[in-house]
């Protein structure tokens, strides 16, 4: 009677401890579960943010090349204007002694170009003249990869 | 902007140039440069003026940035 109660509570307890473990088992494997989709959260958040920062940097390209590009032009327009006053020797002094009128004639016409060119550089918007301008009879000569962005120099 | 008008004074045509402004009615008074003071004066204004558009073009870009970042945010 003895040896046969103590078969069956090795059996009960077997059958409880094993009902136990299978719970715990299922408890682990929840919590896995919940584990295994944090992470797979996390990596979904990397990878967006990765995605941001190659744009961001893309972005941060252009937006460079552009800005180099554009002081590229106005350090052209400036060397323009250097070789006006300067190319083959010239002397300014000299021509406006010599041919007053048309001079004073090429400053004024230069210096109301000139101020365009202030006003476009502050913001405001070219004109279709501006726009559309093409020869170097249409253009403004004192800036005109800013003022004339259609003008090709030839 | 401002227009104004430049006048060429050379030894030669000076007397011409104040005897005009007097019959404008402008006062005969001038404020001078030499030539090599004017090429000076027009690099100057042109360095400004690219200095000035280097600086909005940045902002622009800056402006562009940030705003399409705003729109994303605004979005989410």
């Amino acid at each position: 009677m003895g040896i046969r109660l103590f078969f069956i509570g090795l059996i009960v307890t077997a059958l409880a401890g094993g009902g136990f473990y299978v719970m715990k088992l299922q408890k682990d494997n929840a919590i896995l579960k919940a584990n295994a989709i944090k992470l797979e959260s996390a990596i979904s958040d990397q990878k967006t943010l990765i995605e941001n920062q190659k744009k961001d940097f893309e972005s941060i390209l252009t937006a460079n090349k552009e800005m180099n590009d554009l002081i590229g032009k106005l350090k052209t327009d400036f060397a323009d204007l250097d070789k006006r006053f300067n190319k083959k020797n010239r002397d300014v002094g000299l021509l406006a002694i010599q041919k007053t009128k048309a001079i004073e004639r090429i400053t004024n016409s230069a210096s109301v170009k000139a101020n365009r060119c202030i006003e476009i550089a502050s913001g405001s918007p070219l004109t279709e003249k501006e726009i559309n301008a093409t020869k170097k009879s249409e253009i403004n000569t004192e800036c005109p990869s800013i003022a004339n962005p259609n003008y090709i120099p030839y | 902007m401002e227009q104004l008008q430049w006048h060429i004074i050379t030894s030669e045509n000076a007397a011409e140039v104040f005897a005009k402004l007097e019959a404008d009615g402008i006062d005969p008074v001038l404020w001078g440069l030499t030539d090599k003071d004017f090429e000076l004066l027009a690099k100057n204004f042109a360095q400004i003026r690219n200095k000035l558009m280097e600086t909005n073009a940045l902002l622009d870009k800056y402006k562009e940035y940030y705003e399409s970042e705003t729109e994303k945010d605004e979005q989410k």
